[in-house]
Order: structure tokens, then sequence, then C-alpha cells
């Protein structure tokens, strides 16, 4: 066993006098863990050795380990993750304690405030700041170490404290390998959630803008407005810039754009997927089908301009040559474009789900005297639709959420159209444009990128549970 | 494992055991065993009134030969048995009377082969008519993943066999009664065709093959994957059917064999070895082989 002597001169050594690093602390766990886990594992070892009537077959020493390990690891990190959450709130609150409430501003003044005081810190810095804030820089100071010293003992001392328990616990009764099971579950659970979290967390933060949104703007407004042009008035004199927020215009333009991409891809791209799977030999697939999943690695920049500088020139000149008026940028280019991108989010997933339709049943028509596409057409789509459609549905959703082609080729105008040969501009784009730049985070023109961000993701959400009750109805199961 | 499964079963029987050592020895691509004892089919390969006619056809996978000279005729309305051990064969030899060998890439075929006189492998042939012609039922049941009725309804609405809807209707029932489905499933004709019993999709699958009036069905195995029940009704079924069409069938079962059918070709290692009469090949083979597998001392 360590020497408590030694580990805290270890802590000083790591720490010294500076600054706590929160990797030392974590390093310092992870030792205590590989110390918990080799002296467990000797400590069954042993206990296996003294055992006079051998069982055949015995929990290995090393899950005993695992045991201790896992015990002088995981409480104590979760105890670090919760108060890294505290610290701040509880550093700001204890200046507050101890300044007198006059010195300081009030609500969210107080952040801001603080935050000078917490980002100096070189000499030049420190000397910069007001002398009332270089008294309170000293607080500061003061707090942040004791409250840095005082977690890192608190989650040392619970690391030490649950390590040496689990030791003292663990015996050859212990039934190690089903708490190893047990733990490895719940680190699974976790890992799981994160994914899960994150998306509710977004799905909050957004939310909550666009009610802060909605509260300057009415909902109705917003969703039916047919008008789109965020530009609010910066001085109450300013002329010109009565700003409105109809998002109808950019909804139009997003489907109008997704649907031309759509209509390029899911053609072709099923019958590049019939051809790859059906009709291809095998050395023509082995370079095919690489090569189609290449156009998914081009960056979307590059679309953007090959759609800006040649598809666009060549469509306005072709319908120009019709005696079509054709803008320069147009949302045919923008999605013709789009649609090859998309292709092989179509054609590699089909590609794969039928791929995976039992040959039993190509023979079984091909048996009764069908030809391959009566065979394809009749069999094999329906018994892959479930995969099929999703592969829409993921083409579907990287073209609603698809920025740089549109903003290089389809232009920024908000048209109300649908003639696919005009300028339009979709949501994503809009929300780029209000973002962009400096912004100050409360005019309706900056919120309003939450509200377009909040109705693209309900949009997506509603088209993922058509396609979910499409698939669940249509679809023809085969054992 | 097999090798030595089958020397237990030879010792046990205590009779001459130079050939399975033969097999043992040489491993089964070996035509040792063969050279001493084959020269030429035993029996009476040629019918007739013949439906198909086969002369030395011969199929490659590859460098690798399947099949090798096999003549045989298949008589009109009989029910014909293809048997023998694993790998001899029998299966790839059905799989060339309706071209499904094609779907394999490196399959190759030679010889002729003639349904009513014409070569089906003839330039001008269209294999999806023939297979309209000949249709076939699988070792494992296949029924689509569509109702009941569209499955059987699937190849006349491919050939345009009916005129309307009310045509269709009596040919699926038609087909269905043929099978011997049509009791069991007339309340749930769409219904899922897999959501039947194992039993159930096979006679299915007869139904649907039934339901394109072929001349002539391939059965792969048919029973092979069915509890002996469903067996029986499906062995009641070919003596049902073979009123109205020659019957092929591949079969690992010997009472199956002699069961159904008139003729009997025992297949042995790509060779077929003896055809006869099924009364005759199971009472007196004439070949030393066809007697040593139908006695069960190997295969």
């Amino acid at each position: 066993m360590t020497e408590p002597r030694q580990l805290i001169d270890g802590v000083i050594l790591i720490y010294g006098t500076h600054e706590m690093s929160i990797s030392a602390l974590l390093l310092l766990l992870a030792i205590l863990a590989a110390f918990g886990f080799f002296i467990g594992r000797q400590k069954i070892h042993l206990q296996y050795k003294k055992q006079s009537n051998k069982a055949r077959i015995n929990t290995l020493p090393k899950y005993f380990g695992y045991v201790a390990g896992l015990a002088a690891l995981i409480p104590a990190l979760i105890l670090l993750l919760v108060l890294e959450v505290a610290e701040t709130p509880w550093i700001n609150h204890q200046i507050s304690q101890e300044i007198s409430s006059a010195q300081l501003p009030s609500g969210d003044d107080l952040d801001l405030f603080l935050n000078d005081i917490k980002n100096a810190s070189t000499e030049s810095q420190i000397a910069a700041l007001s002398d009332e804030k270089q008294i309170i820089h000293g607080h500061y100071q003061r707090i942040v170490k004791t409250t840095q010293w005082a977690k890192t003992a608190v989650v040392l001392a619970l690391s030490v404290l649950l390590g040496l328990w689990s030791l003292k616990k663990i015996n050859t009764a212990t039934r190690a390998r089903y708490l190893f099971e047990k733990t490895i579950e719940w680190l699974l659970l976790a890992a799981a959630s994160i994914a899960i979290m994150t998306t509710v967390g977004i799905v909050f933060s957004v939310f909550f803008e666009s009610m802060r949104f909605f509260g300057d703007i009415p909902v109705v407004d917003f969703m039916f407005g047919t008008e789109w042009s965020p530009q609010t008035a910066i001085r109450a004199d300013q002329v010109g810039s009565s700003a409105s927020f109809g998002a109808i215009p950019l909804f139009v333009g997003t489907m109008l754009i997704s649907f031309i991409a759509l209509l390029v891809s899911v053609p072709l791209g099923l019958m590049s997927a019939i051809y790859l799977s059906e009709y291809a030999n095998r050395s023509v697939r082995a370079v095919a089908k690489p090569v189609l999943e290449i156009l998914a690695g081009i960056p979307t920049v590059v679309y953007g301009f090959f759609a800006a500088l040649t598809v666009a020139p060549f469509i306005r000149d072709f319908g120009e040559s019709l005696g079509l008026s054709v803008a320069s940028e147009s949302a045919l280019a923008a999605g013709l474009v789009m649609g090859i991108m998309i292709i092989p989010f179509v054609s590699s997933l089909a590609d794969d789900v039928m791929s995976a339709v039992p040959q039993s049943l190509r023979e079984g028509s091909l048996g009764l005297g069908a030809t391959r596409s009566e065979t394809i057409i009749k069999v094999l789509i329906p018994a892959a639709l479930p995969g099929i459609v999703g592969g829409v549905l993921l083409a579907a959703s990287r073209a609603i959420g698809e920025t740089m082609i549109v903003v290089m080729a389809a232009g920024l105008a908000a048209n109300l159209t649908v003639n696919p040969l005009e300028a339009v501009t979709t949501v994503t784009v809009q929300i780029v444009t209000l973002l962009t730049g400096d912004q100050e985070f409360d005019s309706a023109k900056t919120l309003a990128a939450f509200a377009l961000g909040l109705m693209l993701f309900v949009t997506t959400l509603v088209l993922n549970m058509i396609a979910l009750y499409v698939v669940r109805k249509y679809r023809e199961q085969y054992e | 494992m097999v090798i030595s499964m089958m020397n237990e079963r030879v010792a046990e029987l205590n009779l001459g055991i130079d050939m399975t050592q033969e097999i043992k020895q040489n491993g089964p691509d070996d035509s040792g065993i063969l050279d001493v004892t084959y020269s030429e089919t035993v029996g009476e390969y040629q019918c007739k009134d013949a439906k198909f006619s086969t002369r030395d056809v011969n199929v490659y996978y590859a460098n690798n030969q399947a099949i090798f000279d096999v003549n045989l005729d298949v008589g009109r309305n009989e029910v014909i048995a293809l048997i023998g051990p694993s790998g001899c064969g029998k299966s790839t030899f059905l799989r060339c009377l309706n071209r499904m060998n094609d779907t394999i890439d490196i399959c190759r075929i030679d010889g002729q082969i003639h349904l009513d006189g014409q070569d089906i492998y003839a330039k001008k042939q269209d294999p999806v008519l023939l297979r309209a012609r000949v249709g076939m039922v699988f070792q494992k049941p296949n029924p689509f993943p569509k109702s009941i009725y569209d499955n059987v309804a699937y190849g006349p609405r491919i050939h345009g066999l009916t005129k309307n809807k009310a045509e269709l209707d009596d040919l699926v029932e038609d087909a269905l009664i043929k099978a011997g489905l049509f009791d069991e499933v007339k309340d749930r004709l769409h219904g899922p065709g897999t959501g039947l019993s194992g039993g159930q999709q096979q006679r299915l699958c007869i139904a649907r093959t039934i339901a394109v009036q072929p001349e002539v069905i391939l059965m792969d195995e048919p029973a092979s994957a069915l509890d002996p029940i469903a067996t029986a009704k499906i062995e009641e079924l070919i003596n049902e059917l073979k009123e109205n069409y020659t019957i092929v069938i591949v079969t690992h079962s010997m009472q199956q064999a002699a069961r159904v059918s008139q003729r009997t070709a025992y297949f042995h290692m790509g060779r077929l070895i003896e055809v006869g009469d099924t009364n005759q090949i199971f009472t007196n083979p004439r070949h030393e082989l066809t007697e040593k597998y139908i006695t069960g001392r190997f295969g």
C-alpha cells in the first residue's frame, strides 16, 4: 500500500503552488485505480492459493482487481464531474458573500463584471484593472485556490476510501464477474445517454431561444408570413428597415431545392444501386461502388463552386437560348448539384438492403419465368423497401440541411416562388447569414435564427415520422 | 467425420470395406473408385415418348467439372427421382433443365438438352419462356413476402395468363386447390404467405408453380426442410400432380423416391450410374454402387 505521506507529497509535487490542473487529478485517480486493481488481484490470487479444496472453475483474480479499481475510480469521477459543474456558481456565490453587495452589480451584469476579474491572469492585465477590481481579484484568487484544494482533497479522499473499503471487502465469495458485468452495462448505458442528452440539450437550447424570439414576433406572423427581410432598425430614426419575419419564402425555397435534389438523386441512386447489386459483375462492382461513394466525400464547398461557376451559367445560357429568363443564381442549379451530391446516400443504402434480400427469393421469381427486371420491381424492391425509404430519408435530411451549395449557387434573395429558374434562399442559408459577423444576441434578427432552427428541426422530425409510418405499413417481411 | 461414421457402419455390418477405404484414401475428387466399375450408365436411359432428352451433358463450375457425360430421358407424365450422395451433381443436373444455372456466372454447360425435341440451350431459346414451361420448387420454401393470393397470382400476372380479376381469382383458387392448400387458407388469402407453417409454405410454392401451368415441374429436395407429416402431404400431392405433369424430383430420401417415382436415376460423383424402373432399382439394382447406396452402406 502507498504511504499516505508519499501520496500527499505527490499531490503537492504535481500541483505545486500553482493552479491545479484537472489532468493531473485524473492521472492520480488512474494511478489509484491501478493500485486497487493490482492489490485486489493479488489478494484474491493469494486466497486461491491457500484454498485446500479448489473448485475446478473459479472467477479469474483479475475480475476482483477490476472491482477494486473501479470502486476507486468511478464514484470519484462522478463526484469530480458534479464538483466541476458546481464550481463556478460556488465561486461567484462566495465572492458576493465576501464583498458588500454595494460594490457589485446585480443580475446578468455580475457575470460580466466577474469575467473581467477572472480573465486577468498576467501581471499587466491585473495592473490594468481598476483599484476596486484589483481588490476583488485578490479575493477571487484566494477563493479559487481554496475551492480547488478542497475539490482535489474530497475527490482523492473518496477514491482512496472506496478503494480501501472494497479491497477489504472482496474475498473469493464476492461475485466479481457479476459486478464487473453490471459496471460494463452501466458504462454502455452512459455512453448511449450522452448522445441522447446532447440531442435533448440542443432541442431545449433552441427551444428557449426561440421562445424569446416569439416574445417579440408573434408565432403566426413567423409561420405564415410571406415576407422575409430580417434587417431591423438599429436607431429609432432609421428609415426603410422595418423588419418582417415571414418564414414561408425560406421554407418554400428549402422545399423547392430539396425536391429538385431528390428528383435527381432518388432515380439515379436507385438505378445505380440496382445495377450494382443485380447486374454488375464482381469486378465492375469492386470499382464502381467505392467511386460512387467518393461523391459523398467531396467537400460541399467544392460542389458549391461547381454549381455556381459551371452549372448555373450553363443553365442560364441554355435557358436563354430557349427564350426563358433565368436568374444567374437559380434554385435549379443548386438543386441539380445537390442531387448529384446525395446520390451515394440513396445508392449505398439501397444497394446494401437489396443485396441482403435472400437469393432464394430471386430464384423463386426467376423459376416462375420472371425476367430479372420483373424480379427486381415485383420482389426485390418491395422486400427492400424499408431500407430504400431509409436511404431516401437520409438523402432528404441531407438536402434540407445543406447550406454551402445553396449559398453559392441559389443566392440569398428570399423570393416566394416555386419557379426553379429564379433565385431563392433556404432556411439554413438564412441561419448562417443571421449569425455570422458581430451580432447582438438579444435582437429579434439574431433570435430569428433559433426560431428557424426549431422549425427546421420540427420539419425533419415530421418527415422522419411519416417515413417510419410508411415503412411500417408497406414493409414486406422476409425470413 | 463422415468417413469415420461410414467405417463404423461398415464394420458393424461386417461387410466388404474396399470401396469405403478407396474413398477415404483418394478423397472424393478421385475417380479411381469408378474406373474399375464404371464404363457407362447401366439401364435404359432412353424413353419412347421423351419430354426431356439429354445427351452428353457436361457441367463445369469454373475449372471443376460437376457433371460427366450424362445421357438421360425423362418420359412424358412420369415422375423420375434423381438420387445419390451429397455432391453427386443431381441438383446441378436438375438446374440445367430450366437453365437456372444461367444465373451462376462461372457455370458452363456442354451437350444437348432437348425439351419436346427443341434444344433449350439454342441461341434463339428465351430462358424466361423456358422457365414458364418448366417450373421449379426449391429445397427451402421461398414464398415471396407478399399475400398468399399475390404469391400464387405472381406468375399469371407476369405472363398475362388471365384477362380479368375474376379469371385470376379462379386461377389462384384452382392452383391452391390442386396444391391441397385452399381449405387451409381460404379465409386468409390476403394474409402474408410467410405467416404459414413450413409445410404450408412449400405447398404455397407448389401452387405458385402450378398457377403458371407449366409442362414440367422440377423439385429440388422439396421435403427436406419439412417434418414427416408435412412431407407426407407433399408426397401425396406429387402423386396427384403426376396425372398432369412431368415431374423431376431430386431427393435424399430413398423411401421418398420409392414412394413417388416410376423411374429412378442414381448419380455418383457427377456420373449417372444407373437408371431404371424404381421397383427394379430398389429391389434388384444392377450396379454395385447403386446397391451399396440403396442398402445404406454409404451416402
